[in-house]
């Protein structure tokens, strides 16, 4: 009888998931006209849309929010204004859709991100999960809680789930393909896009990062690198990549991203992004300073010798910052180089704007040497 | 005599079952909360734990472990508005959930940037935004003290204010936490005079006891 009742039950709550007669948007009129249900799941996002920016969960920077903006609208002029771009601050490489069009991109995945044509793809990407209503196609199921964790949004609601996890596996074709079409058809090159998500494949790898999100499942993940690889070869070229504005414009988020994942302790992901032959040239060079942190942290054999390197390269390359001068002068402070170790703090002192709240060590070291 | 032993082992059990209160409201007797390694004087009306807390549990990579460590609360209107905790952990144990151990040797920034990262990823709070760290002194020790900020998910602002140190004995913080509106201001001098009275005291150098066979069943 028990069983009776179950398989009711489960034939109800079925019944409640049906996604029959769901039609996709067509223009941002027709976001006027919504169904009930979906009215309601709007109503929850914008619930998330509040927490998140009242929460602090927002990264404010206005140059590049209006890039972002900008993108978005060239690859959807239909929606122009129905797809808000916001920056998500947080390291993790993510991006998610809510389910009445507002985009969060991480600054993680900006960081990452090597020109706009990659960015237009995963902005493209997600676009499709909204005028597709993704959202209310899937009922959410209760293995997607763990996205949570990760994203680091508090949700508890079910409804917002398989926007930041990932959809179903036909799902997430549909939004590849509709998104590569709108990439194309935005006059992008399409050839190097499966980058990005070579780079999240990597670090999942080398970070052995169990929890999915995004399109980290890795079975996925590589079918959809393989299926960006055969579309992009059919392509015949002539489409820009918009490298230098991008890098232009997310190098400073790119030295803060660095900053944040050495402030959680994220010193593999330092390493793996400022090893990466083809990534770490799209960093400022200031960001050798936060690979010096990243081996300072990591304490493997040898690593003393590679944090120094790396605050020397800083020191070098970018003689201005002044993060660098203080932890040499700390080195030498503790190698006994009295001598070198007053030399550092006082470059310290001298680059450090007169508010740096760790100029109160500096002076302190420099007082007992 | 059968009787006299029931009623004997009945008075046991009920006085073993009497708990001792968790939290016990300060006055001029009782405003000394001491644990084994460290005491300080709690603002007369505030409430302390009766007793420190002798070990956590804590998530590490998803697997939860006991740890030992010393740890005493007080507050004034209820830990969820506002809350003062002193601890100290052992030097193994320090910074656990980033696996960090803390060292004699070790400067107070090296010990203040690890303890920021624990806090993020222990408390999940990857956005707490470090406003200020400078020396400081801890009881003749040379510290570290730490102004740092979150936003709840209500958008309220909460501000903490760590004060710490490291020696050979472990890494020892005295933590005030409280909403940047009203509370904070309100309540800091009487934070600095606790911080100004925290002494070590000698059974810091006593080794580390073993953690109660009971507490490892939750492990």
């Amino acid at each position: 009888m028990r069983s009776v009742l179950f398989v009711a039950l489960m034939l109800s709550l079925g019944g409640c998931a049906t996604t029959e007669g769901v039609t996709s948007f067509k223009a941002a009129g027709d976001t006027e006209n919504l169904h009930e249900k979906e009215r309601r799941l709007w109503h929850e996002a914008a619930g998330y849309d509040n927490t998140i920016e009242r929460s602090g969960q927002l990264y404010e920077h206005a140059r590049a929010t209006t890039y972002l903006q900008g993108v978005m609208d060239g690859l959807y002029p239909e929606f122009k204004g129905k797809i808000p771009v916001r920056i998500y601050d947080s390291t993790q490489m993510n991006a998610f859709a809510l389910p009445n069009g507002s985009v969060y991109i991480n600054i993680g995945m900006l960081a990452r991100i090597e020109n706009e044509a990659q960015l237009a793809a995963v902005l493209g990407h997600e676009a499709v999960h909204f005028i597709e209503k993704h959202s209310f196609q899937e009922r959410v199921s209760t293995k997607n809680a763990a996205s949570f964790a990760v994203s680091g949004i508090p949700f508890s609601s079910l409804a917002a789930m398989s926007s930041i996890s990932g959809f179903s596996r036909e799902l997430e074709r549909e939004a590849d393909a509709t998104g590569y079409e709108r990439l194309v058809k935005a006059g992008y090159d399409p050839r190097g896009v499966h980058l990005v998500f070579q780079h999240l494949a990597d670090e999942v790898k080398a970070l052995d990062i169990k929890e999915p999100y995004f399109f980290s499942s890795h079975p996925r993940m590589i079918e959809r690198i393989e299926e960006f690889k055969r579309l992009s070869a059919q392509y015949k070229g002539g489409g820009r990549t918009g490298s230098e504005q991008y890098n232009s414009i997310m190098s400073e988020i790119r030295l803060d991203a660095l900053r944040k994942d050495i402030g959680q302790d994220r010193y593999k992901t330092v390493i793996l992004v400022m090893e990466d032959r083809n990534l770490k040239g799209y960093f400022p060079a200031a960001s050798y300073f936060y690979l010096g942190e990243a081996y300072s942290r990591r304490e493997e054999a040898g690593d003393e010798k590679k944090a120094l390197e790396a605050y020397k390269k800083a020191e070098q390359m970018s003689p201005g910052f002044a993060p660098t001068y203080l932890r040499l002068g700390v080195h030498y402070m503790k190698k006994g180089d009295k001598g070198n170790a007053r030399t550092y703090f006082n470059r310290y002192l001298s680059r450090a704007p007169k508010d740096a709240s760790d100029r109160g060590y500096a002076q302190q070291y420099l007082n007992s040497l | 005599m059968r009787k006299i032993l029931a009623l004997i082992g009945i008075t046991l059990l009920v006085s073993g079952c009497a708990p001792t209160p968790y939290w016990t409201l300060t006055d001029d007797l009782n405003h000394v909360a001491k644990s084994t390694s460290f005491q300080m004087n709690v603002p007369q009306g505030w409430v302390r734990t009766t007793e420190p807390v002798t070990w956590e549990r804590v998530d590490i990579d998803g697997e939860t472990r006991t740890l030992l460590l010393e740890s005493m609360g007080v507050t004034k209107d209820g830990v969820g508005i506002h809350a003062i905790s002193v601890t100290r952990r052992y030097p193994d144990t320090a910074f656990p959930t980033i696996k960090k151990k803390s060292t004699a040797g070790m400067l107070p920034p090296e010990a203040a940037d690890l303890y920021v990262s624990e806090l993020r990823k222990r408390s999940g709070l990857e956005r707490l935004k470090v406003l200020s760290n400078k020396p400081a002194k801890v009881a003749d020790k040379q510290g570290f003290e730490l102004l740092m900020q979150y936003k709840n998910d209500d958008g309220l602002r909460i501000q903490i204010l760590t004060l710490g140190f490291v020696d050979n004995t472990g890494f020892y913080t005295i933590s005030y936490r409280a909403p940047y509106l009203y509370f904070y201001d309100r309540d800091y001098s009487s934070f600095r005079s606790l911080v100004g009275s925290f002494r070590q005291l000698p059974a810091a150098n006593d080794p580390p006891p073993q953690i109660p066979a009971w507490a490892k069943i939750f492990t």
